[in-house]
């Protein structure tokens, strides 16, 4: 077995919590349940990543079942990566029978022509999601193994979830290699980043829960219980009510996607009179708001009901979801000064 | 009266006319039309028995056809209106409901705090009677679900409700925000991406509301349709099927193999299933390419040297299975 390759089993193996290493081999399949079982896994991670490589030896792994158990390790754990979401557009309408096979092939042959030294691996989920893990190398160099990019793509769609390596140059290539494979024209990057995949998956695909009114009798619907202290002033219980209303309207019922935060870039003119020759810098104004939380949206939803916002909060707050992006530029409309508008 | 007399005087004269406007639906008024009726037959009657040819005895069968026919229309209108009022009555009722509820809550509430333990014989059947109630309203608004689509007026719009079943399973719903004002867009929706919303509501959705609600309803239950048969295939039959069933989002390719038992052998088939209508759940096109391959080998056989035919199976068996 390949130096290179049992390094990386093995590193790979570290990564994972020790409690959990077993399943991950498990739902591998690449060592037998009586392989594993020789294993024991109560020993230091260290002792434990060797005896998974020994047997790797003995069943002669090769890059490829290693880069699998990559996978496996960033599917379970892909809150560890950051994900943006990349959307593709597409001219025609015409019918699109998405066949795995041929996307696989396209793709392949795409980064091939242009990169010799490339490993690609594809792994398909239930939830017809197609993962794709990419070692990028150079003309000389072979494939970084450590310094991957993932993509996900959930056929049909016009979103790609890709976790970008730190080799960023080779992010053109494989947004033209995703075009050409999935039958698209072209792709652009929408502003939306979390570490969450799922949250972005839920985003994206609209698939957060939105207050959808109807007559359908929801299986939950509980009535907040009136509190028990009935001398609560009945107008004190009221804006309580409201501002209940309004933020069920606003954030559905459910959970909200996990975002772990939302910027806001202002760039703004300076406005006085000409004349006076007071701040006419051609120059704008700059100002950068971050929004950050371990989750953002739900933080959102709580402020107001624990009064530390006014009740409808502002709509550029709680169009993130809808809107699909949690990075925002606020510039001025254009026409009031078109010299001012150079793009940074 | 007043209105009667200039109208029966018309019918005297115009009989066809007559009855006709009487029973025109804008008048709505019922009592003279059917008195006019009436009085009308007889009258046919009288002329019957005077010119048997019977020309008038057709009229007046076409006539009573006619008459029959106004019945049924404004029965049928005087229905909707009625159901019509009924829901607003429901509607109206939950309100009050609602209130008497509240107004019960805090009567008992004070009552409780102010005789400790108060035991009122007729209030759990009150109770016993809401619940029946709302139960029964409940019980009205699922079977609105049951026709696949429904709506409820909101503040700026309509919000519709898709419900999805296959073959009497019910399955996912998918929800349709519309504004109405000041033209019908979609404000928001949980209709899987996949689904050609926008092109549909770019055909539709301006011009004739019902037909992009029934194509899209058609759209989402073929979709469902498709997606829950792929399900059950893999659920109930995985052990016919050899590796793992491929598809995509939309579920309308179908990639699978599967061995067929053929006297003492079995013969492995690999089937794709092409779903090219997706309004459809039957696929458009069935593996008519594994009928086609035995003809063409068989033919083959008949016609080349049985080593060439060989080679040349080999050499489509590589090329399909594509890069290594």
């Amino acid at each position: 077995m390949d130096e290179i390759v049992a390094e990386y089993i093995r590193r790979t193996v570290l990564k994972i919590p020790r409690d959990e290493i077993k399943t991950v081999l498990q739902k591998w399949g690449f060592l037998s349940e009586v392989q594993l079982q020789t294993i024991n896994f109560c020993q230091i991670k260290e002792n434990i990543s060797q005896d998974v490589v020994q047997l790797c030896e003995e069943n002669s792994a090769g890059i490829k079942q290693a880069a699998v158990l990559d996978i496996i390790y960033n599917h379970i754990y892909s809150n560890k990566r950051v994900w943006s979401v990349y959307q593709m557009n597409k001219t025609g309408e015409e019918m699109d029978f998405f066949d795995l096979t041929d996307f696989k092939k396209k793709f392949k042959r795409r980064l091939q022509s242009a990169l010799t030294n490339v490993t690609i691996n594809f792994r398909e989920y239930e939830d017809n999601a197609i993962w794709i893990r990419i070692a990028w190398g150079t003309p000389y160099t072979k494939p970084n193994q450590y310094k991957t990019s993932y993509v996900v793509y959930h056929s049909q769609t016009p979103y790609v979830f890709i976790s970008v390596s730190v080799l960023k140059s080779n992010l053109p290539l494989l947004c033209q290699a995703l075009v050409a494979a999935s039958n698209y024209h072209d792709i652009h990057e929408m502003e939306l980043r979390s570490h969450s995949l799922n949250s972005l998956k839920d985003i994206v695909f609209k698939r957060y829960s939105q207050n959808f009114q109807s007559y359908y009798p929801r299986p939950i619907q509980e009535r907040n219980v009136a509190p028990e202290n009935s001398r609560i002033n009945q107008e004190n219980r009221n804006e309580k009510e409201r501002i209940q209303r309004v933020n069920l309207e606003v954030f559905g019922d459910g959970p909200q996607p996990k975002l772990e935060f939302a910027r806001y870039k202002l760039e703004t003119m300076f406005k006085s009179d000409p004349q006076m020759n007071v701040l006419n810098k051609k120059e704008p104004f700059r100002c950068l708001v971050k929004f950050s939380s371990p989750h953002l949206l739900e933080s959102l939803k709580s402020l107001a009901p624990v009064g530390m916002a006014d009740a409808p909060l502002s709509p550029l707050l709680t169009c993130i979801p809808h809107k699909a992006r949690n990075y925002f530029k606020i510039k001025e409309k254009k026409g009031v000064s078109p010299r001012s508008f150079v793009s940074p | 009266e007043e209105e009667e007399g200039p109208l029966r005087k018309k019918s005297s004269c115009f009989p066809h006319i007559a009855s006709s406007q009487g029973m025109e639906p804008g008048q709505g008024e019922l009592t003279p039309a059917f008195s006019l009726a009436g009085e009308w037959q007889g009258k046919m009657e009288e002329e019957k028995a005077y010119s048997p040819h019977g020309v008038f005895a057709h009229l007046e069968m076409l006539e009573a056809r006619a008459h029959e026919a106004d019945m049924k229309e404004e029965e049928a209108k005087q229905q909707e209106e009625k159901l019509a009022r009924l829901k607003a009555r429901v509607q109206e009722l939950t309100l009050q409901r609602d209130e008497l509820q509240a107004k019960v809550d805090l009567q008992q509430k004070r009552q409780l705090e102010k005789e400790g333990v108060a035991s009122d014989p007729a209030q759990p059947s009150a109770q016993a009677v809401l619940e029946w109630k709302i139960k029964r309203v409940k019980a009205m608004l699922q079977v609105f679900c049951l026709t696949g689509i429904s709506g409820k007026l909101t503040k700026q719009g309509v919000c519709f409700c898709i419900s999805t079943a296959y073959e009497g399973t019910c399955l996912d719903s998918y929800y349709l925000d519309l504004l109405t004002k000041p033209e019908v867009r979609i404000l928001r929706h949980s209709i899987p991406i996949f689904i050609p919303l926008e092109q549909l509501a770019k055909k539709y959705l301006q011009t004739d509301i019902r037909r992009f609600l029934s194509v899209l309803s058609n759209h989402l239950n073929a979709y469902a349709a498709r997606k829950y048969q792929a399900d059950q295939l893999q659920e109930h039959f995985s052990d016919q099927i050899e590796g793992t069933l491929q598809t995509n989002s939309l579920c309308n390719l179908l990639v699978f193999n599967y061995n067929v038992p053929n006297k003492s052998k079995t013969f492995p088939f690999n089937v794709r299933l092409l779903y090219g209508d997706l309004c459809s759940s039957i696929p458009t096109k069935a593996p008519a390419s594994l009928a086609e391959m035995a003809a063409a080998h068989s033919d083959l056989f008949c016609h080349v040297a049985l080593h060439k035919a060989f080679r040349s199976f080999s050499d489509a068996g590589q090329s399909a299975a594509g890069a290594p």
